[in-house]
């Protein structure tokens, strides 16, 4: 069917020489009235409503302007205009290639969600693979190929690139193909296809993230190079070591959604894994954690070496590490997790993402004593969503260093901008020979290419993946290459002489290669068909040669470095910019930092104390200083910090950033996006250490001084606690916006939720007959993510302001995280709370609107309408939940490509207007409509709402709670449910579930405050 | 006596223009206001000959209308159901064909020009056969009915619910060219809502939402 | 009874007037050139004025994005203006309405000009509710009128809809009123005008007045009745401008004491800003017969005594919150005093409260300098009471999530230096074109002291 369709696309691009995507957006978008710009609708509409009388007295009838309409000439079966459809494709956000379904409309993807159907992320999709789609109809990505800098046809490209590649093979020079994790078994087995006609030809793969020393580590204790399958769903008690498995870690996606079937209380049987998190800075997976305890980097192997001590002797094994380096943190402590983890032997899973495989071994051994392997870590059936090789990363740029290399290929990686020493580097690289790279934009190191050979966006081809052995999924292409980029694989197979299509390619693959391994016993035709619709295949996984546990791989730790005095330096990646790679994006830069709450900018994050020492604010530049390398950043104060750390983030400061410099509104007082590099943020990468064969994440000698200049931060949440400055504290202790309760108290408590007095002054009369849309958020499962976020603003065209807007508090995003710290700023406990349009039975703004732009629906919803409200910003100022938001300006849509993502069943707001979270109400009308035709009920589940749809933690539901069968009245109804700010009756539709804490002991405070 | 006759020009001039002004009343549309709007089209397609004297179902053409929010246009696929073989007004082909037996000659095919028009846009040549060398061409329609974009008007439910197309669409069964009817006003359409809600659609009760989220979203 | 009185109290005219003289003091300072003086004024209020209108134009191009407001802050500057004139006008319609039902002599000599003053005031503040919205363009969606929507109207519930009929209404009334006042003197100057296109115009907008009985008698009825009208306005108005905050739930906003509040506070900063033009106005125009330290010393004593209900007020918002047991408004009025904002809120005390107690001291009340900068004084903090509302409850409310600041823009700050343009240009020209004094209502004061001062003879 997409064969037809693609007809359909390239007749609308012959039609009109020109662009003919320019072509559509003018058609989709042309005289929309809600917007102020060039467009000639629009002057028309102010014309009409400026002048209404005088229009009405002098034109008689003012015409709109002529509007074209143009049919398909062939329609393909299964397109109907107006009418979304969808694909199963694979997520090329990043290797962990979580399942997805492509909403596409009118020839066009407009959304990605996740698959729900998919065994290994479970219908939830992260922030970055949300944005993802924007990098599709990013008008920045290279259009052709390049050679030498300039554009050139394939053609050409092809041929001195083949005749390149015969000097090299008659020289018998080494060519070396360097990639990040390829997920795409296709692919893998294309370039292995290519190098095979090289005498000495090597395919080195290194990740950004690097999983390398769990890798390594399990050749050392298992014989073979696997990457285990965590199953967080199976564990008990969670013992993480530096680890952000919820956050970055290899596969967050399906890590989360596991953690939080592992910690459903309300399942049946209740499940309430107790996680403890060691680690230096503040993380996404920390602040989930029942105990979190802060320890300088270098003492967190210390911190495992002694769980391994004395898990080995509860399990009486023969070998005892000798526990070389001191303990750093109380005895009891460590005990008590010992204990644990003993007592939940088979169901607890230690999981470590410290450099160097020695710790990784040791996390191996406690697992291995554990007796896990098998039970919560799969090595039998392992992960391929890593597959980095830092050793042999090492060994090639020591080869490139020295000029060894012949050939390079290029692709996904940027190794002058994500590696330590780049510039070194990419004066070596531009020393070689036939340099390659399949680049899609132009980063830092494809200038240096001799040939840029840009690949397709994942939606546009043809590929495939295998993030976990046995799930093999099929990624299929949502709409025909926007421009003459080729997709990797094919590019591949071009140069090993072989002319097939990315179709042909992976097709053929496949009937090779993993139909053979199908488990039931249907034709290929009808497998492939399954497989393409399905978007994945569960076939058998690959034999895996893994002995069993090698004690005497495990020895004792070589005594790590005591901590020195200097502060240490932290590189983390953050939930919103893993990768440079997409710091092409702009919503992935305007999402609030799930922690820290900053945009546009990475930082030097400081604990509260050691900001106190150096006399330090906010938003005080600082210079780090390593060895030669210098960047300055802009301090930020990070509660629950460790002391002696700063933790900066990587993947910022990128050469492709600086396209950012037009963002934001134009005016008198507008500040630009970009810092004073011309980029956003700077890069951290050069502090990376690339030592005896694994990435060091973290050095002891950073010297950090004060410059004394001052770089505000565009945070989105100033004030992050519950309770008030204590000089303006009436008493009360915190205000019960974010509740929380115990397991004890889950226990014993009422699990009903017992209904509160309502006081009425009105009769109620307007009783909510049929549907009553509602929603719970389940807070105990949020872990912050903000894969809503960015959900929401695919699915609701939620327009970009730039740094300057989100400084001045004006961000549009209509579902917002709020993240609220207690306890001690040493050792903080947080909560996260989404908090969008409550959609109150009692709306404060709705009353107070004097044209009745916002007004309540016979379902319960608030409903805003863009095109009758003037803007008087009375219904912002009376909502108590501050969850309305304003069009200050026109917001840029210039980008008309970028504007392809626009969702044609939400309207463009214009400049002026109010708006708000809608409950998505385009998908309930939507949903009606199909009930309606099939003339049947609408099914619980059957509408979700962009957030809770893409949400891994699965923690939100949204229903009709007069349907008493329906998950959300359930969830309304349990004990743990709470309403904000209920005390002022505003009867919000949204009831949060509260927090459950595990109880804790009085030494848990102290051995986090003492690390 | 001057001032006299400056009285009863001016009076008549007065009483023409005031004719003028009264006659233009009735078609004074406010700005956005469409109503009567008949554009000329590309191919003079003509509803009266289809819908009219064919009888021919409006869903035949209009398919999508009751699939998607969107009655579409048909695409010229579908034009080709019957045009392939039916290639110039009944009443042409039969003179043709007497002329045909007069002269004792097979009867020449004819080919109306407005229909040429679809074969050119489907790139097909003398016979009505794919021809390669030709690109194919969309028909640009000029869009008649044509609703602000922040309305969401849904064909699916109107159709399904049993609205019948005149309801909205006027008498387009005598229409040669199309035109638009309503005023496509909101209060049109609530009206129909309230009264729908009230006496049901074609005997069937029906609830037509007034609230606003029912069109703007 | 009235002889003690007049024994008792200096004449409200100095220097001993004939009618002729009344006329021709107050006409010739029309006819006159204006002077230096009154050029100066006037070009300077007409460069505000110029400020104003470019940053409103360019607002209203760029977006409203171009004032400092915010997510949380939702209103600042605008608003704040748009209350603070409004108020202003109050103590205009007060002097001439209700002292004139209470029969208050003092009161003509200058209701003429606190009329006026009320006249742009109101013009002022109708500007801000405008210019505040997203979609100006779009404002006449607020009034009711027959459109083609269907049900679709205006919500009869939100108190700007109310705003829009309570200011407009007050405009219409407090215009009338003026103008039926003017009606006499108009026709004075009708009389000792030239011929010519002034004369011309004079005599159309005396509507043919020919002094006789009769006209005095209707003149004298529609005067009185139209002050029975424009009595409830005092009240009425600058009420409904407190429901826009009282029918809030935000803390701060939701009080009942508002409406008694802002009208307390509206007459307060409409006293003082009589003051301060009559002050003016007798010195640039050579009025110090007319406008008598008498004059100014009663206004005092209606400061100080509106001053001390303003005072009230702030104490008992206080207690209420602290009776309450809301924490949530506990927490407004402690971040008022104490928070990001003190500044401004204790600007405004002492402004308000502490500085016009000085008024109790009658070497005070006489000395025209210190009213003068006293008046002024009271303005300021009058404008910085009603920011202090709007801002410091907004910017810190129910969840600690959306706290935020705010910091006015240029643009901002332009637009209310605008609006002091538009209002003294407006007045300037009124000085000029107009008398300034009601001189029939003077003369009738006059005649009647003189009265009293034959008969004790």
């Amino acid at each position: 069917m997409s064969a037809d369709y693609k007809k359909y696309w390239r007749s609308l691009e012959e039609y009109e020489a020109g662009d003919a995507l320019d072509e559509q957006a003018a058609e989709e978008f042309a005289d929309t009235p809600l917007r102020e710009g060039a467009e000639p609708g629009r002057r028309e509409f102010l014309l009409a409503a400026g002048f209404t009388l005088a229009g009405a007295a002098l034109t008689g009838c003012g015409r709109a302007p002529v509007e074209k309409a143009i049919p398909l000439l062939r329609q393909p079966e299964g397109i109907l205009p107006g009418r979304s459809y969808y694909y199963a494709t694979v997520c090329g956000g990043c290797s962990a290639s979580c399942g997805l379904l492509a909403k596409g409309r009118d020839g066009r993807p407009i959304k990605l969600e996740g698959n729900p159907e998919h065994p290994v992320s479970r219908g939830g999709l992260c922030a970055v693979g949300q944005a993802s789609i924007l990098g599709l109809y990013d008008s920045l990505r290279l259009q052709q190929p390049m050679a030498r800098g300039k554009s050139a046809s394939w053609r050409e490209v092809d041929e001195e690139i083949a005749k390149t590649l015969d000097g090299i093979r008659k020289e018998k020079r080494t060519v070396r193909v360097l990639t990040q994790t390829v997920a795409s078994p296709a692919l893998n087995s294309q370039i292995r296809g290519f190098l095979k006609g090289f005498p000495d030809a090597r395919h080195v793969v290194y990740d950004v993230l690097s999983a390398s020393p769990i890798l390594d580590a399990h050749r050392q204790t298992h014989g073979a190079r696997v990457l285990p399958r965590y199953l967080f769903q199976k564990a008990n008690v969670i013992a993480s070591f530096d680890a952000d498995f919820l956050g970055t870690w290899i596969s967050p996606v399906e890590y989360t959604s596991g953690y939080s079937e592992a910690r459903a209380v309300e399942a049946t049987p209740p499940r309430s894994a107790w996680h403890v998190q060691f680690e230096s800075r503040m993380s996404l997976t920390g602040t989930k954690a029942d105990r979190r305890i802060k320890l300088a980097p270098e003492q967190i192997p210390a911190a495992l070496e002694h769980l391994a001590v004395r898990v080995a002797r509860k399990a009486g094994s023969p070998v005892l590490p000798a526990a070389g380096s001191p303990v750093p943190l109380p005895d009891e402590v460590l005990d008590e997790l010992a204990n644990r983890l003993w007592e939940a032997r088979g169901r607890s899973l230690v999981v470590c993402g410290l450099p160097g495989a020695e710790a990784q071994v040791l996390c191996n051994f406690v697992n291995h004593l554990l007796g896990n392997y098998g039970a919560t870590l799969d090595i039998a059936a392992p992960s391929y969503q890593k597959q980095g090789d830092d050793r042999e990363l090492t060994a090639l740029v020591d080869e490139i260093n020295a000029g060894k290399v012949g050939a390079l290929f290029l692709h996904g990686v940027n190794p002058v901008a994500d590696l330590p020493g780049g510039e070194e580097l990419a004066k070596s690289l531009a020393r070689i020979p036939l340099l390659v790279s399949l680049s899609p934009r132009l980063d830092e190191t494809s200038p240096l290419a001799r040939f840029v050979c840009p690949e397709c966006d994942p939606l546009e081809t043809w590929g495939d993946a295998e993030p976990v052995a046995g799930v093999t999924a099929i990624s299929q292409p949502a709409i025909r290459p926007l421009g003459q980029a080729r997709p990797a694989i094919e590019s591949f197979a071009r140069w090993s002489g072989n002319g097939a299509s990315a179709h042909e390619l992976v097709r053929s693959f496949w009937q090779e290669s993993v139909y053979p391994r199908q488990a039931g016993q249907e034709a290929f035709e009808a497998f492939w068909k399954k497989s393409v619709e399905a978007g994945f295949a569960r076939v058998r996984p690959q034999p895996m040669a893994v002995k069993p546990f090698d004690v005497q791989a495990v020895k004792p730790m070589s005594a790590g470095r005591s901590s020195t005095g200097k502060l240490a330096l932290v590189l983390y990646p953050t939930p919103a910019m893993p990768d440079g790679r997409h710091a092409y994006n702009p919503w992935l830069h305007e999402l609030p930092d799930p922690i820290t709450k900053a945009t546009w900018d990475n930082y030097a994050s400081l604990a509260p104390a050691t900001a106190g020492r150096m006399a330090l604010q906010d938003g005080d530049v600082v210079r780090l200083l390593i060895s030669g390398n210098a960047i300055e950043l802009p301090v930020l104060i990070q509660p629950g910090q460790h002391e002696k750390v700063v933790a900066v983030a990587l993947a910022y400061g990128r050469t492709v950033s600086a396209r950012f410099a037009n963002t934001g509104p134009k005016w008198l007082e507008q500040r630009p996006t970009p810092g004073p590099n011309g980029m956003i943020g700077a890069n951290a990468a050069p502090f990376l250490l690339l030592k005896d064969g694994s990435v060091r994440y973290w050095r002891d000698d950073v010297k950090v001084t004060a410059t004394g200049k001052r770089r505000p931060l565009a945070v989105t949440q100033a004030y992050s606690s519950l309770t008030v400055p204590k000089n303006l504290d009436p008493g009360g202790g915190p205000r019960p916006i974010v509740q929380e309760t115990t397991l004890e108290a889950l226990g014993t408590g009422g699990a009903k939720h017992e209904s509160e007095p309502v006081m009425e002054l009105w009769p109620d009369d307007h009783p909510f007959t049929g549907h009553r849309w509602a929603m719970t958020i389940d807070l105990n499962a949020c872990t912050g993510c903000s894969a809503c976020v960015i959900a929401c603003q695919v699915e609701n065209n939620v327009p970009v302001t730039g740094r300057d807007e989100v400084m001045r508090n004006r961000q549009m995003h209509w579902i917002r995280i709020d993240r609220y710290y207690s306890g001690p700023p040493s050792d903080v406990e947080v909560a996260h709370q989404p908090m969008m349009c409550q959609h109150c039975e009692h709306a404060p703004c709705e009353t107070v609107c004097p044209v009745l732009a916002t007004v309540h629906s016979s379902e319960g919803l608030n409903q805003q309408i863009y095109n009758r409200c003037v803007g008087t910003r009375y219904c912002e100022n009376n909502c108590p939940y501050k969850v309305r938001r304003f069009n200050w300006f026109e917001y840029s849509r210039d980008d008309r490509l970028a504007n392809l993502t626009l969702n044609p069943d939400v309207t463009v707001r214009s400049r002026g207007v109010m708006e708000k979270c809608s409950f998505c109400v385009q998908r309930i009308q939507d949903a009606k409509a199909e009930a309606k035709l099939q003339n049947r009920a609408l099914r619980d589940g059957e509408i979700q709402t962009a957030c809770q749809q893409t949400c891994p933690a699965r923690a939100i539901v949204f229903g009709d709670v007069n349907d008493p069968r329906s998950k959300v009245a359930q969830r309304m109804n349990s004990g743990r449910r709470y309403r904000v700010l209920e005390e002022i009756n505003t009867r919000p539709s949204v009831g949060y579930l509260k927090i459950v804490r595990a109880k804790k002991t009085d030494t848990d405070k102290e051995g986090g405050a003492r690390g | 006596m001057k001032s006299g006759i400056l009285t009863i020009v001016l009076s008549t001039g007065l009483f023409f223009s005031a004719l003028y002004l009264a006659a233009r009343a009735g078609t004074v549309h406010i700005p956005g206001n469409q109503q009567d709007y008949q554009p000329v089209q590309p191919i003079a397609y003509s509803h009266r000959l289809h819908a009219g004297e064919l009888q021919m179902p409006c869903l035949y053409c209009h398919f999508s209308a009751e699939k998607s929010r969107h009655a579409g246009i048909p695409p010229a696929s579908v034009c080709m159901n019957c045009h392939t073989l039916v290639t110039a007004t009944f009443g042409a082909v039969r003179a043709e064909e007497e002329l045909a037996t007069k002269e004792q000659r097979k009867p020449r095919t004819l080919v109306s020009p407005e229909l040429q028009k679809i074969y050119d846009a489907l790139g097909l040549d003398a016979n009505r056969k794919p021809d390669p060398a030709r690109t194919m061409k969309p028909i640009a329609w000029t869009r008649v009915y044509k609703l602000p974009d922040f309305v969401y008007f849904d064909h699916r439910a109107h159709v399904g619910a049993g609205v019948i197309c005149q309801t909205c669409h006027g008498p387009v069964e005598a229409m040669e060219r199309m035109r638009q009817v309503p005023d496509l006003s909101m209060g049109w359409c609530v009206n129909c809502h309230r009264d729908a809600t009230k006496n049901g659609v074609a005997g069937k009760k029906v609830y037509a939402s007034i609230d606003c989220s029912t069109c703007h979203y | 009874m009235a002889e003690v009185q007049a024994v008792s109290r200096p004449p409200l005219i100095l220097g001993d007037k004939s009618l002729t003289q009344i006329t021709s003091d107050i006409c010739s300072a029309m006819l006159r050139r204006p002077g230096a003086l009154w050029w100066i004024g006037f070009l300077f209020s007409l460069t505000l004025l110029a400020i104003g209108a470019t940053v409103v134009t360019y607002q209203v191009a760029t977006g409203i994005g171009t004032w400092g407001l915010n997510n949380s802050v939702g209103w600042a500057f605008g608003i704040t203006n748009f209350v603070f004139w409004i108020g202003i006008g109050h103590a205009g319609t007060l002097i001439s309405a209700i002292l004139f039902l209470f029969r208050q002599r003092w009161r003509t000599s200058v209701n003429r000009s606190a009329e006026a003053m009320t006249l742009f005031a109101v013009m002022c503040a109708g500007v801000f509710p405008l210019i505040h919205m997203g979609r100006p363009w779009m404002g006449y969606w607020i009034f009711p009128y027959p459109n083609f929507r269907g049900p679709l109207w205006m919500n009869f519930r939100s108190p700007l809809a109310w705003d829009a009929f309570a200011i407009s209404t007050y405009f219409l009334i407090s215009l009338t009123f003026w103008y039926v006042g003017l009606i006499p003197d108009l026709a004075t100057i009708r009389d000792r005008a030239g011929a010519g296109l002034r004369r011309r115009l004079f005599a159309f907008f005396s509507l043919g007045w020919n002094g006789s009985f009769r006209t005095w008698q209707r003149y004298e009825i529609v005067y009185t009745l139209l002050a029975g009208l424009a009595t409830p306005l005092v009240v009425s108005v600058h009420t409904i401008v407190s429901w826009d905050f009282a029918t809030a739930v935000i803390p701060g906003w939701h009080a009942t004491i508002f409406p008694p509040y802002f009208v307390a506070g509206a007459i307060f900063s409409g006293m003082a800003m009589v003051l301060t033009l009559m002050i003016v106005a007798r010195t640039v125009m050579h009025l110090e017969n007319y406008i008598t330290v008498r004059h100014v010393e009663v206004m005092c004593k209606l400061v100080i005594l509106n001053s001390s209900i303003v005072a009230l007020a702030y104490g008992t918002e206080f207690f209420m919150a602290q009776y309450s047991g809301n924490p949530y408004e506990q927490f407004v009025f402690l971040n008022r005093a104490f928070g990001p904002f003190a500044f401004a809120y204790w600007t405004m005390v002492s402004c308000n409260v502490l500085i016009p107690q000085l008024l109790w001291f009658k070497r005070i009340r006489t000395n025209i300098a210190v009213v003068f900068v006293l008046s002024l004084l009271i303005n300021v903090g009058m404008w910085f009471e009603r920011f202090v509302i709007i801002v410091t409850s907004l910017h810190r409310d129910f969840l600690p999530s959306n706290w935020a600041s705010y910091r006015p823009t240029t643009i901002e700050v332009a637009t209310l230096v605008g609006s002091f343009g538009l209002f003294f240009t407006c007045f300037l020209i009124f000085c000029r074109i107009l008398p300034m004094i009601a001189m029939a209502e003077v003369k009738g004061v006059v005649a009647h002291e003189r009265a009293q001062r034959r008969n004790r003879k």
